[in-house]
């Protein structure tokens, strides 16, 4: 994902933020086999 | 919508599906789907002011269906024009339109009828009179190059096959020096391409 921001004319794309989103859910097993988290993304138009 | 995926998945079908699910998230969001919704999960897992949500709609924030906090990336200042691609019913949506105020807009994009509805009707009910919702996908956004400030997301991006023309988009739509806040998920492992073609998996 950093690298499609950087690609695509941001400057400095980074995670700021990591949630669990997927726990409790019918997919929790899914997301850990795979490591899958929700994050948050920053990224600045150059 | 432009059609790219690294594999050979269906993309019309996974369209089809997004709609259909994502409409139901709408109509009857307390239905079993295979991600959380609503206030409660977006204060507790992520961070979101309950206060805050309290004050929005409940037809609004029942179908939140995020899975980070854009708003917590960084403030909206008052008089700044922003825009909710994938929008849905509105949560992120008026919470930036209460953010940036009278003088500043809120635009919401969807592709989901269903979405755009309610969200409409939430901003009404909130009385929030910036805000505008309309009908497109990621990958072709209605607005005009350089004429947003903010660009804000949650959850929708993972939903696009075509990732590249989506993050080109909010650099068209995007004033020089405008930023990007965006929650998605990040997959810390290659994925078999058999993961890459289920529907579902996508969907979710």
């Amino acid at each position: 994902m950093l690298g499609t921001f950087a690609a695509g004319g941001f400057h400095d794309p980074r995670i700021v933020g990591r949630f669990d989103c997927f726990a409790g859910t019918s997919k929790e097993r899914t997301a850990r086999r795979y490591g899958v988290v929700g994050v948050n993304l920053l990224a600045r138009r150059a | 919508m432009t059609l790219y995926c690294p594999v050979d998945l269906d993309v019309r079908t996974l369209r089809r599906e997004i709609e259909a699910v994502y409409s139901r998230v709408a109509t009857s969001p307390s239905e079993d789907f295979h991600f959380h919704r609503g206030p409660d999960y977006a204060a507790s897992r992520l961070g979101y002011d309950a206060a805050e949500l309290a004050a929005l709609p409940p037809e609004v924030t029942a179908s939140f269906a995020g899975v980070g906090n854009p708003h917590a990336i960084a403030d909206l200042p008052e008089g700044t024009t922003v825009v909710d691609i994938g929008c849905g019913a509105g949560t992120d949506l008026l919470l930036a339109a209460r953010r940036v105020g009278p003088a500043g807009r809120a635009i919401g994009i969807d592709m989901t009828e269903a979405m755009l509805t309610r969200a409409a009707a939430g901003a009404h009910l909130a009385g929030l009179t910036n805000v505008e919702v309309h009908e497109g996908d990621a990958t072709r956004l209605p607005l005009a190059d350089a004429s947003v400030d903010v660009v804000i997301s949650n959850g929708v991006l993972n939903l696009v096959p075509d990732k590249p023309s989506a993050v080109a988009e909010m650099a068209r739509v995007l004033k020089p020096g405008g930023r990007v806040q965006l929650a998605d998920i990040l997959i810390a492992e290659t994925l078999p391409d058999d993961a890459l073609r289920d529907i579902d998996l996508w969907t979710g």
